[in-house]
Order: C-alpha cells, then sequence, then structure tokens
C-alpha cells in the first residue's frame, strides 16, 4: 500500500522524469505525460510498473518487466517516475 | 470438416505481441474466413477447428488490445464482442485469454478485466519457454486459483499444448470465476486494485529473479554499448564482414567458375556441333556461370546478418547508429532494413515495417536500393578487376569499400534532402528498441537461414536468370546469317546482324556519351530487368571476338574484355569507361521486383516509379558527367 500513500502526497521530486533520474536505481511509473503515451503503455510503461534505469544517454537503457530497452531521452522526458 | 454449424463460439483476446494470431493460426490451420464487422472496417477474423471431444468450434480472432476501456476502433470490437454489444455477431460461449508469460505483469491487466466480466475464460499461457529462459518461475496451479479459470501452458510458435488447450474448451463449460480481487469504483480505482492483486500474484506464481544484480547482458552492454568501446566493436565487426564477403570468398568462387568452365568444355567436346550444343554451352552454362559464382558472397553476407540478429548484436549496432541516423534525420531503427540491403533491397525494404515513423519509413524504403546489394558484386569486382588488373587484392578491397561508400553517402545524403520534403508525421515517434538478451545462437536456426537464403538465390538463379540467359542467347544467335554470306564466316559479323545486334545499334547512342559500346549498352538494358544478368549478358555477346582462337575460347571475361576495341581500334574498356560503370550500377535501380515490393509497401505506384526513374536518371546523368570529365583527366 505503500505505493497508494506516495501519490497523494504531492512533492517537488514528484515531477521527476525517467530522463532526469539517477542511473543504477529502481523507479516506479507514476504518470505518462506528453504525445507518445500510448506507445509507451504498449511497450510496457504502465502506471505502477517498476523500471531500473541502466544508464544516461541521447538513448538510455533500462530494463523494465525483464526487457531491456533503448529509450530516447524525448521519451523518457514523458514518464514520470518515483523512486520505488 | 466444414460440415454442419458450429457447436461452440469462442472468442481470442490478448494484447499485442502476446502470440494470439500464432495461436490463432496453428488452432484453425488453413480454415480460415475474413470478414469486416458491420459499421466498422475493423477485419473479423475467424476459423473453425474440433476439440478432441468432437465439439465443433467456431474461433474468432478478436483485435489485439491492451485494455477493455476502449480507444481505438479495434479496441472497442473486442469490447462489443466480449459484451455480446457487437451487431450480427453472437456472444461468445467462452473466451481465450492469451497472455505472455514472459511479461506477464502487463498483459495479465486484461485478463483480469476479460474475466471480471463474468463469462466463461480459459488462460492461455504463452511463451513459457521463453519466461523460463529470462528466469522466470511460473506456477500454473497457483495462478490459476488464484485467477479462478483454468490455466493452460502453451508455446503457440512450436505447437506446443495445443492438446490441452483444446481439451480445456470441452464441455461442460468452466464455469465463470468470481473474481478475488475488488471490482468496484471507477476505472481509475479499478486499474489500481488490479495493478495490486497482479502484483500480488506475480509474487507468488510467477517469480522474477531481479534482484539488481547484472547480467553478463548487462555487463557485455556496459562495454558494447559505451561511446568509445562500442564503436570500436562495431566498427570492428563490420570491417570483418566486409573482409570476409571480399577475401575468403574468393576460394570457393575460383571453385565455382573453374567447375563451371570444365563443365562448358565438357559439354562442348561431348555433343555434337549445332544449336543445342551453342545453348547449351554458351547460353546456359556461362550465363549461369556468371551468376552462381556469387552464391559463396552471398551466403556469407546472410550469415553474418542472421549472426548479428540471432545473437542479439544488431539491436546494439542500431542503438550505436542511432546518432549518425539522426543527423540524416532518420533513426537507428533504419540501421537494419539499410544494412539488410546489402545482401538484398527486397528484405530490407520489407525490414522497414518495424519502423514506426511512415515519414522515417518511406526515406528509408526510398533510399534502400543505393546500398550495394549482393547482386551488384559481380559487376563491381569484374570492372574493378578490369580496372586495376595489377593491383593487389588489398587495394581493390579498398577500392569495393569506396564504390560501398559512395553508394552509402549519396543514400544518407538524399535522405537528408528528402526529409524536408514528405509530410511530417501526425504524432511523432521518438526511437525506442527491446534490447534482446545476448545468447549464443543456434546452429540449426542460422543453417536453415542460410539454406533458405541460398536456396531463394539458386531459384532466382534457376528461373528468372536462367530464362534471361537463353533469351540472350536467342538473341544473339538469330537470325542465322545465310550460307554463303560474308557473317557466315565471321562471327563477330553474324552477332552485329543479329537480333542483339540490331538492338545494341539502336540504343548505343543513348550510352555512348557513357562510353559504352552497343554489347555493354545490351548488357546495361538488360540488367535492368536483373543485376546479374550483366556480366551473364557480356560474357554471352564477348565470347565472340575476332582476336580469340580456339585454344583461347575460356580466357576469363576480363581478359576479353580489355582487348575489345571501337571500329576505330581504340580500346573501349578505358578506365573512365569502367569508372561510369561502376558508376552507373552505383546508383541505377536495376531491379524490377524492388520496385514491385517497394510499390506495396508504400501501397503506392507514385513512389515505386519515382523512385525507378528517378534514381535511373540519376544514375545516367552521374555516369555521364564521371565519363566525360574522366576521359580528360585521365588520357
Amino acid at each position: 500500500m505503500k505505493f497508494f500513500r506516495s501519490k497523494q502526497q504531492a512533492s517537488a521530486c514528484d515531477k521527476m522524469t525517467l530522463s532526469q533520474a539517477r542511473p543504477g536505481r529502481l523507479f516506479r511509473v507514476k504518470a505518462l505525460e506528453g504525445t507518445c503515451c500510448s506507445r509507451l503503455r504498449q511497450m510496457g510503461f504502465c502506471e505502477a510498473m517498476e523500471v531500473r534505469k541502466l544508464s544516461d544517454g541521447q538513448n538510455m537503457l533500462c530494463t523494465l518487466c525483464g526487457t531491456k530497452l533503448a529509450l530516447n531521452r524525448k521519451l523518457a522526458d514523458q514518464i514520470l517516475v518515483t523512486p520505488a | 470438416m466444414s460440415t454442419g454449424s458450429p457447436q461452440l463460439l469462442v472468442a481470442l483476446v490478448g494484447n499485442p505481441n502476446a502470440g494470439k494470431t500464432t495461436l490463432f493460426n496453428s488452432l484453425t490451420g488453413q480454415n480460415q474466413k475474413v470478414g469486416n464487422y458491420s459499421g466498422v472496417t475493423v477485419s473479423r477474423k475467424s476459423g473453425e477447428f474440433r476439440t478432441p471431444h468432437g465439439v465443433k468450434v467456431e474461433l474468432i480472432d478478436l483485435p489485439g488490445c491492451y485494455s477493455l476501456e476502449p480507444q481505438s476502433a479495434d479496441e472497442k470490437v473486442t469490447h462489443d464482442v466480449l459484451c455480446g454489444e457487437q451487431d450480427e455477431q453472437a456472444k461468445p460461449d467462452l473466451t481465450i485469454c492469451v497472455v505472455d508469460a514472459s511479461a506477464l505483469e502487463r498483459h495479465l491487466h486484461l485478463a483480469l478485466e476479460v474475466i471480471a466480466l463474468g463469462h466463461p475464460v480459459v488462460l492461455a499461457l504463452n511463451m513459457v519457454d521463453l519466461a523460463e529462459a529470462q528466469g522466470i518461475h511460473l506456477d500454473p496451479t497457483i495462478l490459476s486459483e488464484e485467477l479462478g479459470v483454468p490455466i493452460v501452458p502453451i508455446q503457440a510458435n512450436k505447437h506446443k499444448g495445443l492438446i490441452e488447450l483444446k481439451q480445456a474448451l470441452g464441455t461442460p463449460l468452466p464455469r465463470p470465476a468470481s473474481p478475488k480481487w475488488n471490482t468496484r469504483g471507477n476505472a481509475d480505482e479499478r486499474q489500481q486494485q488490479r495493478t495490486k492483486f497482479i502484483k500480488e500474484i506475480c509474487n507468488e506464481a510467477a517469480r522474477r529473479e531481479d534482484d539488481g544484480t547484472l547480467t553478463l547482458t548487462d555487463r557485455l552492454d556496459s562495454f558494447l554499448l559505451a561511446p568509445v568501446t562500442g564503436w570500436i566493436t562495431l566498427i570492428a565487426v563490420m570491417y570483418a564482414v566486409f573482409w570476409t564477403i571480399f577475401s575468403l570468398s574468393s576460394y570457393p568462387m575460383d571453385f565455382i567458375e573453374g567447375s563451371f568452365a570444365s563443365l562448358g568444355d565438357w559439354v562442348a567436346s561431348a555433343m555434337p556441333e549445332g544449336d543445342l550444343n551453342d545453348l547449351l554451352v554458351e547460353g546456359i552454362i556461362g550465363g549461369l556461370s556468371g551468376t552462381l559464382v556469387f552464391l559463396p558472397q552471398i551466403v556469407i553476407l546472410f550469415f553474418f546478418i542472421a549472426l548479428m540478429e540471432a545473437s542479439g548484436y544488431m539491436a546494439r549496432a542500431a542503438i550505436l547508429m542511432d546518432r549518425v541516423m539522426n543527423l540524416v534525420g532518420l533513426s537507428g531503427k533504419s540501421f537494419l532494413p539499410l544494412l539488410s540491403s546489402h545482401a538484398c533491397a527486397i528484405p530490407g525494404v520489407m525490414a522497414t515495417r518495424t519502423i514506426d515513423s511512415a515519414k522515417e519509413r518511406l526515406i528509408t524504403i526510398l533510399i534502400a536500393p543505393w546500398m550495394s546489394c549482393s547482386a551488384r558484386l559481380p559487376v563491381y569486382t569484374l570492372l574493378i578487376t578490369m580496372l586495376l588488373p595489377l593491383a593487389s587484392s588489398f587495394t581493390q578491397a579498398m577500392v569495393m569499400l569506396a564504390v560501398y561508400f559512395t553508394g552509402i553517402i549519396t543514400a544518407l545524403i538524399a535522405a537528408r534532402i528528402l526529409k524536408g520534403r514528405i509530410a511530417e508525421d501526425e504524432t511523432p515517434s521518438h526511437f525506442m528498441l527491446e534490447l534482446p538478451p545476448y545468447r549464443l545462437p543456434q546452429p540449426g536456426y542460422l543453417a536453415r537461414h542460410i539454406v533458405d537464403r541460398a536456396y531463394a538465390f539458386l531459384k532466382r538463379a534457376g528461373s528468372i536468370i536462367l530464362a534471361l540467359c537463353i533469351i540472350l542467347w536467342a538473341l544473339e544467335t538469330y537470325p542465322k546469317p545465310a550460307e554463303d554470306s560474308p557473317a557466315a564466316e565471321n562471327a563477330s559479323l553474324a552477332l552485329e546482324q543479329s537480333y542483339m545486334g540490331q538492338i545494341g545499334h539502336v540504343i548505343e547512342p543513348v550510352f555512348k556519351p557513357l562510353g559504352y559500346d552497343w554489347r555493354t549498352s545490351t548488357a546495361v538494358v538488360m540488367s535492368f530487368a536483373a543485376r546479374e544478368v550483366f556480366k551473364s549478358s557480356l560474357q554471352v555477346t564477348y565470347n565472340v571476338s575476332e582476336e580469340l582462337d580456339e585454344g583461347q575460347a575460356d580466357t576469363l571475361l576480363h581478359e576479353k574484355l580489355a582487348k575489345a576495341t571501337w571500329p576505330d581500334g581504340s580500346k573501349i574498356y578505358t578506365p573512365a569507361t569502367l569508372l561510369s560503370l561502376l558508376v552507373f550500377f552505383i546508383y541505377a535501380l536495376q531491379c524490377l521486383p524492388t520496385s514491385a515490393v517497394v510499390a506495396r509497401e508504400t501501397n503506392s505506384y507514385k513512389w515505386a516509379i519515382g523512385q525507378l526513374v528517378g534514381m535511373s536518371a540519376f544514375a545516367y546523368v552521374a555516369a555521364l558527367v564521371v565519363f566525360q570529365v574522366a576521359s580528360i583527366f585521365l588520357k
């Protein structure tokens, strides 16, 4: 139930996107914002999914649901995350 | 099997990529019908099969969707059919929900929604092999108890578990489950409840070994995707691929060429002289050897592409290339199509289907034929050997590399120019790519892939190219000169009087500014049907040459060409002509099958014809400029 509480506590770090997040850590997808939402959902970036960011860069690497993905910065900007 | 009306109506639902269509195909085999739902342009696919109990089942394949809260037309149909709200479509008796066992967290969302509808549901747990390979411990019994529906583990692509799945459909139907999760509240609350429940059951029934430790794949990636080491590796890999193609392949190629030459000699001496002997030796054996000799290079190229794909390196190469591609408005997704185009533009054009952006896809299709395909290798090899007859094989390989890069760089410049001229996509799309774990490629897979490719090549050589060889031979042999005419004694005069000679002389003026004589012009025109024919055509026409006596009949083609002269005695194949031919073959789109595939993939003849005319016109102009400029400097 930790997840539901943290969602209600609106704080400054709430607005962190996956591209701002630090590599090497585990995050939880909080919301999707932008033009590519449906495409991201198709690839599995649904709300409440856990995602581990592996590296930074123009194309960042992350693992989601056991799948490794390379993701353009512009897409990662549309994924809001919180530390898991 | 089609007698009597079905006793059971079953609907098939699942996320896209859950293997729904594979399952549909393996369940129904050939008994499929495709129609439309009334009012919407979403196709309705249905098929029939029988369960082991003899119950006849009609299976409807519903459009793949992520949720029953419809967003697109496809998803609305799925929702309406399952709820019995679709016109002219009876409500299904039972629903098979297909989920990807390796991504249960994602796929169970839809399954829970379907179960919550309160109809009989059977859950097909697909790709169990893949899930286990990823270290997921599946427990179908717990999953079945928690969800309250029968669960059948299957591998739809390998036809495993299908009997069990059919048995699970048997009468009596499974009872509708009473959901163990909270199904009240608004859409958002329901989604949260589902997420929570999925997390719980996945913890128990599909434990994933992800404790944050780096896998071998992660460690390899940190080396292979790092800015410096990644690029060094990629360049080394590409260099190794092309080096192998050009140097290692010479041994089997010499062998094939030699075998054909001795076969031709043997046939020529073993058969009585006459038209048939001539057709076999000059037309078929001579013509086909020009094409078949490239089998080793094609096999090697496809071997490397298959190796890169099967090992998982191809996706990494695409990520590295993404930056380069960005410069010309393409993304890393264009890399695989363009690399495949070096083997053959047809699979290259088809591989563009994975590109999300319509604009990027179109640009990739349009420039793909400028990647030098394997059919051009015969021509390049011939021309470069003649251009630098005394150079070492290393220098020749470097020239070959330069030829390839000429094509690639022009293509990228063209992409850049096209970028501003083609309509933008409605929604922007950005690069995103799944990175499969590194795997040791299965030798069986590689072997099958290569055998398929080699077979396709041989089939092409045995059909289109064989037919063209016979036509070429007939054109150069007939009409036969009259018994007492001067041409009967002089083979080259006879050739000039043949149909091919007549055609050649008609088109010669068009290609004369490029430095080609009538035989070369004919070969160039013929090669618009298939590029390989260029060499075969020269082989056929230059076989008759006045300087050669009987004993020299089997000298290599490039030696014959080197001796060829214009009527005034000057050489035809000067360096300027050879350069001009090289340039022409880099740019001309001489491949009708490619144009057909482009028309199909772009859904428009406009693009295909525009590409054909544009590229060929560009080739002509470029070859003209090269010949005229080179004639001044290389005198």
